[in-house]
């Protein structure tokens, strides 16, 4: 008895390994179809090939139709410094040249850009993240490619990037832009290597973009984004800068001094006041988003916005700001209660406009002093 | 941390006990057929070999069941918790499958569900298909090879970001490289702008701030560096080694750049980038650039220069200019759809703080005349009542307020009808409200006929009395002028009052006035007139007036229960000079010390049976 279960259960576990194997080897041919390098691809694991496969066949749909359009542009010859190029004809040779120099361009963009791009499905998932992910999340592209975005962001803001999702047809035709700010699951120390998923951090990510729509096979509409993580780094502020500190309700605790040739007033002046009390009313919308973006997350980047010029008139601006703490952490004082501040950089973008115009108190005081 | 953010060699949520069930099951009798099959298949995952391998299958199988029969006892703790975790594993793969199925074109006219052999049978398929169709970069191992071509890829990044790469030289400005895209960005094709000098297209007013970012060895002593770790800000007072800018230092700026509106160009109009200004037959578009100085040793370039010196090295700013979205910053529709509204910002008294500049087109006054002037000198006095009570709403209440249409006094004494709608500005630290803004309506027609009617009935009346109507809590018989004033700081007296009761209940500043103001409801107008009587004595603008309020309650604040007559504490008002205006705060605490040595001073007194001689 025991001798024939013996025999049915080897003969069911030949057929197991044999199934297996063959299951096994398909997945190889589909990881070779990828286009990926060889040290990556051995590593794959079974849904990770699919998620890639799936990729690959989303992103080809969706840049078909680009390509198609794109090569029918180029169907008429192209004058280019007097010497007729066309490229429907063209020979492996120009078309590689164009492919490394499409390439570097391309890798120089991002690094200058100091971010990745991420393409983005209506229901969140990652269909394509550009390989330099890894230097801002810590996670490789083939590790990130095909899961949801909603599974690496801070659970607060999954109802902001559904909001962004949410496209009607309009927006969609119309390639609708987007702007917004999300905290990202970030795998890098601080020395900037890769730790494991489960000792991530949160890091605040820009993302800009606009939506893409496809039509074929079936309409696929999709957000195309550039991502990056908001510097507070070394960057040479120029005279149209000025930098301020706040406390958390927006009133100012400190201001450059460059502030006076921009706005007129003096540091001392606008130490105590509330942001709010110098900027045009009717941006308070963008101001109170920038405000709730900071508490939240820490990190925002305003949109324009008008800042009222003592004497009257206003300048155009644009702040990226960030919650720091406000003294040096100690080991006396825990990390939660620390008092934290604003810091904000000012990029000035106009000039002063309608100089005249005097659309507060504040800035009524200049006429009398003189 | 959620379950899916899976590696790519670990196919399950990073549990070490998990990674240990995975072979060691092979002992205990289990009911299912496919769990065996499925663990050995773990086993296969986990190693580091290759997936196509199968001849690993043997040895695998040995180890696991030696392994299994080892920790048999232990695992049977966690056959539970596993199967699930398995059921979750086979659930995502089936969902990968489904998913794989919907995306190939050949599988989907099929009726019935296909097995996940054939599926991937088909993938393989497809991608064979699709690479065939594409260019030879795929096979292409030399360069690196990545999932999309690059020029796919470029386009893709391109179209996205709405910006183009732009590298000059620092030391004249030369555009060395401007990528494609910019054509659609600015209107010139990239040899028209290759070789130019970038001052030629970036707006006169902004070629200062460029020249500042391009320069690279004019270190100005107000250079700042914001640490990034700290946020604290680095002052560089010495001049900056070269090296430390050669490569790396980063610049980001925002520049005006000429964009030329050629006909027919524009794909979409909704791209239409922001115009600030209008120059010759060119407009501006803002451009937001950020990158960083790239510097080559000379060696590199010909150049008859001494190689040792490194200021002869060129270099060079790389950038990538992306235009700025405006995408957050429209106001509400409201406002730009129906005609003249506009909107104003007051002080919780009241007191105007902040007029637009429509406002002058509607009522006359511009901006500058109405900003500190209490917003009830401008209402009429039949609508005094609603607003007032509107005004109290509005600053206990989180919600927008609307008011029915009311009276506003135009510069030149005729009256306009508007309807407001008002909400209360919250501090939301110090939960205080801090300000009210209000966007204001003009109606015309017979909208409010019903209103008009009434006003025009009881106007009749008063005209030749002069009767001022009746107010809940306020009222007396004095001229409309100083009185209306008034109702907007005691409104705002409760209001801080309030605050004061909910934070300090103990305080025994605060009852005597609110008990006051239940009794003697007309305290404050006689005050207010005595205080604005004064003032217009003195002859000062209606800006002076909060600032004597100021004056006093910086002097007078403290004294709560004095018993000095409110005419001594006028005689110490010193009329300063016009300083900054300080928060209304004190203005309103000068009123509430002078209210309560009004109540000190006659305390039964009915005020109603007083006869003013006005």
């Amino acid at each position: 008895m025991t001798a024939d279960k013996e025999k049915r259960r080897a003969t069911s576990r030949e057929a197991a390994r044999k199934r297996r194997r063959v299951e096994s080897d398909v997945f190889g041919d589909l990881s070779r179809l990828l286009p990926l390098q060889p040290s990556i691809r051995t590593h794959l694991d079974k849904p990770s090939v699919i998620r890639l496969t799936l990729s690959y066949i989303r992103m080809h749909t969706l840049l078909k139709e680009n390509a198609e359009t794109r090569h029918k542009v180029r169907l008429h010859p192209v004058v280019v410094g007097g010497v007729e190029r066309n490229h429907c004809n063209g020979g492996r040779d120009e078309k590689e040249a164009e492919e490394s120099e499409a390439s570097e361009e391309m890798s120089m963009y991002l690094r200058t850009l100091e971010g990745f791009l991420m393409v983005l499905s209506t229901e969140g998932d990652m269909i394509f993240l550009s390989d330099n992910v890894t230097k801002y999340m810590g996670l490789t592209q083939t590790e990130l490619m095909g899961h949801n975005i909603f599974e690496y962001t801070h659970p607060c803001d999954h109802e902001e990037i559904r909001h962004n999702l949410r496209l009607t047809a309009e927006q969609v035709w119309c390639g609708e832009k987007r702007d917004f700010v999300i905290r990202i699951k970030s795998a890098l120390t601080h020395r900037g290597r890769s730790a494991n998923l489960k000792s991530a951090t949160w890091k605040v990510l820009h993302c800009q973009g606009r939506v893409k729509v496809c039509m074929s096979p079936s309409s696929i509409s999709c957000l195309l984004l550039t991502c990056r993580p908001l510097p507070l780094s070394h960057t040479l502020l120029s005279t149209h800068t000025f930098t301020s500190q706040h406390s958390m309700d927006m009133k100012f605790t400190y201001c450059d001094q460059r502030v006076i040739s921009l706005l007129g007033y003096t540091p001392e002046e606008l130490v105590g006041r509330s942001l709010y009390d110098f900027c045009h009313t009717l941006d308070y919308n963008c101001l109170s988003k920038n405000h709730l973006n900071l508490c939240l997350k820490s990190q925002s980047v305003s949109g324009q916005y008008r800042m009222l010029v003592r004497g009257g008139g206003y300048v155009w601006v644009e702040s990226h700001s960030a919650v720091i703490p406000s003294v040096k952490s100690s080991r006396s004082r825990p990390i939660t209660h620390q008092p934290l501040c604003i810091l904000s950089v000012t990029y000035v973008l106009s000039g002063v406009e309608e100089p005249t115009l005097q659309l507060s108190l504040d800035q009524t005081i200049h006429r009398y002093l003189t | 941390m959620s379950a899916g953010g899976s590696d790519g060699t670990a196919d399950r949520a990073a549990d070490p006990a998990v990674e240990e069930e995975g072979p060691s099951e092979a002992g205990p009798s289990l009911p299912a057929v496919e769990l065996p099959r499925k663990r050995k298949g773990d086993v296969e995952e986990r190693s580091d070999t290759p997936v196509q391998q199968g001849l690993d299958f043997q040895m695998d199988d040995d180890l696991s069941r030696s392994e299994g029969e080892d920790q048999q006892v232990k695992m049977k703790c966690f056959r539970e918790p596993h199967r699930k975790i398995e059921k979750r594993r086979r659930d995502k793969m089936n969902n990968l499958i489904d998913e794989l199925s919907a995306m190939i074109p050949a599988c989907q006219p099929m009726a019935r569900k296909l097995d996940k052999l054939t599926v991937l049978r088909k993938a393989v398929q497809h991608l064979k298909a699709l690479k065939a169709g594409t260019s030879s970069a795929f096979t292409d191992t030399t360069c690196k090879p990545s999932i999309l071509p690059h020029d796919d890829l470029r386009h893709l990044l391109l179209r996205t970001a709405d910006g183009f790469l732009l590298v000059v030289s620092c030391d004249r400005a030369k555009i060395l490289f401007i990528s494609e895209s910019v054509s659609k960005i600015l209107n010139f094709t990239r040899l028209d702008l290759t070789g130019q000098s970038l001052f030629d297209f970036i707006h006169p007013k902004d070629i200062n701030k460029v020249k500042e970012q391009l320069s690279s060895s004019d270190m100005s002593p107000r250079q700042r560096l914001i640490d990034a770790a700290t946020g604290v800000q680095v002052q560089v007072d010495a001049p900056v080694r070269p090296s430390h800018l050669s490569s790396g230092a980063r610049r980001s700026f925002f520049c005006r750049m000429k964009h030329s509106r050629v006909a027919g160009k524009h794909e979409d109009k909704h791209s239409l980038p922001s115009t600030y200004k209008k120059k010759d037959t060119y407009k501006y578009c803002t451009l937001h650039c950020t990158g960083y100085m790239r510097s080559w040793p000379s060696s590199q370039l010909e150049s008859e220069s001494d190689i040792d010196k490194e200021t002869s090295s060129l270099t060079c700013l790389v950038t990538v200019c992306r235009l700025k979205p405006h995408v957050s910053h429209q106001p509400s529709k409201d406002i730009n759809v129906k005609p003249t509204e506009f909107v104003t910002r007051c002080a919780i008294d009241g007191k105007f703080t902040f007029v637009d500049q429509q406002a002058t087109t509607v009522i006359g006054y511009l901006p500058q005349e109405l900003l500190g002037t209490s917003c009830y000198e401008y209402f009429h006095q039949d609508d005094l009542q609603h607003l007032a009570e509107k005004h109290r709403q509005v600053l206990r209440s989180k919600e927008k307020i609307e008011t029915k249409c009311y009276k506003f006094k135009t510069k030149y004494g005729s009256y306009v009808s508007l309807q407001s709608q008002w909400f209360s500005f919250t501090n939301p630290w110090t939960k205080e409200v801090e300000f009210i803004v209000s966007s204001n309506r003009l109606v015309l027609g017979p909208g409010h006929t019903k209103d008009e009617e009434e006003a025009g009935s009881s106007n009749a009346l008063q005209d030749d009395t002069k009767q001022i109507p009746v107010i809940p809590s306020i009222s007396s018989g004095i001229g409309t002028m100083i009185y209306a004033g008034s109702i907007g700081t005691q409104i705002a007296n409760e209001l801080i009052d309030s605050y004061r009761v909910n934070s300090s209940p103990s305080s025994g500043a605060s009852s005597p006035f609110g008990a006051a103001l239940e009794k003697c409801p007309l305290v404050s107008p006689q005050t207010s007139r005595s205080a604005s009587s004064r003032e217009e004595a003195a002859g000062t603008s209606s800006q002076s007036q909060s600032e004597s309020r100021t004056a006093a309650g910086a002097s007078s604040a403290a004294s709560e229960s004095t018993g000095e007559p409110s005419q001594l504490d006028l005689d110490n008002i010193v009329v300063p000079g016009l300083s900054s205006f300080s928060s209304d705060e004190a203005a309103l605490a000068v009123i509430m010390s002078l209210l309560e040595t009004d109540v000190n001073m006659g305390q039964s007194g009915d005020f109603e049976e007083l006869h003013w001689p006005f």
